[in-house]
């Protein structure tokens, strides 16, 4: 689908803490993403998963702790210098930019591959236009994967809630980026387009990226992790494999609970 | 790149502004160049405030302080220290870079309510210092500005302005529509709905936003500049609060983000008050009417995208939907 990601990126969380007032939102949580491995997280509402993402993609920043890509330290950037250095990530709520069309909040995904300067843009140098050009097929052909591809021109904000959040993952992913945080992807999505979702982020991790995969539906996330972490309170309280996790006493006590079983069988 | 495609209407009303632009030049009479002039000199600061506030959402009131840069700089430059007005438009142009640099950095990173609240007080502020301070010479402001000069040719001859002005109009004109067609522009329209997507998406929000105010204050400070030189007179009330406000109705009258939106503006605000001349104390009565019927009948202007639906459910308060026999 995309050229694959440099396989350096491995994404470090050491020990981050987070409190909100006195509420302890995340407390010494650690987990590693590896290139081309998706890593679920999950835990009950409350339980600090989406502040995790906050804190990776910047737009939280952690009392302690520390998070690492590529060797450098997060902690000091924006959520704008972190998406540069090849970030990317997905909202609960999808985020269509509304007087985009869907075509154009694509486009607007890519905005890191675009090096054209402003006056190249006002000279309309070649190299400018070539570049236009093939980052608009790019986007066309990624819509197109996503079976978007006859809404290109509709406003995105009017496009119903499941190719919302289609395009929400089109968008994330034509960044190409090295990691991709997903948080709640599945939600509200049905059988057939959750079958969708999980085969676009196989691919996704295929082709080398770290995916962090939050989300509630337990069964989605333990068919596609390669690892697991679970949270409860703001405290991991296992990781590890799928059957490991699956196995763990204090996950099936904690989040699963014995009436679940079933449900939660990978 | 569906709101910056050039319509029918839209490419028609700008053949129909050339094809009259032109036409003035052969056969128009004083009236009708001096008018031709001053709406292409409104209408060049009011595409820089299309391109700030239409296309980067940033609500800026302070175009007038640029103008009053570019006016009063042009003035005091060549009158009082007769340097080469040329040279002195020059000048004005790097103290409004400098100036959009600085205030940049404070104001752009306010958010809604109170960049438009910061760049209003710079616009006060400008009327006020160019009111008192001795420099620009108080109240009385400056007059018999030295005209521009290619050679021994004068532009003091209206046809050879009119043209100047059409030129640095349709100059703007080009620049917003080849950055608002590009990967600034959809930047730009990005960060103006959803300031923390386009930071997720990599957009280094705070410069784009300065990007944006720097070239509109270089567009504001041509125009004001060209205005003074063409009435030949500089006073602090070419920049008051009026001034800020008939930018703002020429913008919304045209049509956010439409292309020939701030031309047809800047005509409607500047004719309009003329046409009612027979009317005398109710001449603004009738302006304001009007105005007011516009906003009702064409929220999004007379050029805007009618098809923005959103935007007219959000600005159409519900009891006009009856005027309109109940449609959308």
């Amino acid at each position: 689908m995309m050229a694959a990601p440099a396989s350096d990126a491995t994404l470090t969380v050491s020990g981050i803490t987070k409190t909100f007032g006195g509420l302890t939102a995340v407390s010494r949580a650690s987990l590693t993403v590896a290139p081309g491995s998706v890593h679920g997280l999950i835990g009950p509402n409350g339980a600090g998963k989406s502040t995790v993402i906050g804190i990776i993609s910047g737009f939280i920043r952690p009392f302690q702790g520390d998070v690492r890509f590529a060797g450098k330290s997060l902690g000091a950037l924006g959520p704008a210098e972190i998406a540069r250095l090849g970030l990317a990530r997905t909202f609960q709520q999808a985020t269509p930019i509304a007087g985009l069309t869907t075509l154009e909040n694509v486009m607007v995904g890519m905005h890191v591959h675009y090096h054209a300067s402003v006056g190249a843009v006002l000279l309309r140098l070649p190299a400018m236009r070539r570049e236009a050009r093939a980052h608009e097929a790019t986007a066309r052909r990624v819509l197109d994967e996503f079976e978007l591809g006859a809404d290109v021109d509709a406003d995105a904000a009017d496009l119903p809630f499941g190719k919302l959040r289609f395009l929400e993952m089109a968008r994330a992913i034509t960044m190409r980026p090295r990691i991709l945080l997903l948080d709640e992807p599945a939600a509200g999505l049905n059988a057939t387009e959750t079958l969708r979702l999980e085969a676009i982020i196989r691919a996704q991790a295929a082709l080398g990226t770290a995916i962090l995969l939050v989300d509630h539906d337990v069964p989605f996330v333990f068919r596609l992790a390669n690892e697991v972490t679970v949270m409860n309170f703001g405290s991991v309280i296992a990781s590890g494999s799928p059957d490991d996790v699956y196995r763990n006493k204090a996950v099936r006590e904690a989040y699963l609970g014995p009436a679940r079983d079933a449900e939660a069988t990978p | 790149m569906r709101e910056l495609r050039l319509g029918l209407v839209e490419t028609a009303t700008l053949c129909l502004v050339a094809a009259m632009v032109i036409g003035a030049a052969f056969f128009g009479s004083r009236l009708v160049l001096y008018n031709l002039t001053i709406i292409a000199l409104f209408a060049t600061v009011v595409i820089s405030l299309n391109l700030l506030l239409g296309l980067a959402g940033q609500a800026s009131f302070a175009q007038t302080a640029f103008m009053a840069i570019g006016g009063y700089g042009l003035a005091i430059l060549s009158k009082t220290f007769q340097v080469n007005p040329w040279l002195a438009i020059a000048v004005a142009v790097l103290v409004s870079l400098v100036l959009a640099l600085l205030i940049g950095r404070v104001l752009l990173r306010l958010r809604g309510h109170y960049l438009s609240m910061g760049t209003l007080a710079l616009a006060l502020g400008t009327f006020s210092f160019v009111n008192a301070s001795t420099i620009t010479n108080g109240g009385w402001g400056i007059s018999g500005v030295p005209p521009l000069l290619i050679g021994s040719f004068s532009f003091r001859d209206p046809v050879a302005f009119l043209i100047l002005a059409w030129a640095l109009c349709g100059a703007s004109l080009l620049v917003y529509r080849l950055l608002g067609t590009s990967h600034v522009g959809r930047a730009w329209r990005a960060l103006s709905t959803r300031q923390d997507v386009s930071a997720t998406l990599g957009i280094d929000v705070p410069r784009y936003k300065l990007i944006a105010l720097m070239i509109a204050s270089v567009m504001a400070t041509l125009a004001g500049a060209l205005y003074v030189s063409f009435t030949r007179f500089v006073g602090p009330d070419l920049y008051d609060i009026a001034q800020v406000i008939n930018l703002m109705f020429m913008l919304f009258v045209g049509g956010l983000r439409s292309t020939v939106g701030p031309i047809v503006g800047a005509a409607f605000v500047i004719l309009v008050p003329q046409f009612g001349a027979g009317l005398e104390r109710y001449q603004n009565l009738v302006f304001f009417l009007l105005l007011l019927l516009v906003i009702l009948l064409r929220p999004t202007g007379l050029f805007g995208r009618t098809r923005g639906t959103r935007a007219r459910k959000n600005v159409l308060p519900p009891w006009t939907l009856r005027f309109r026999g109940g449609a959308r």
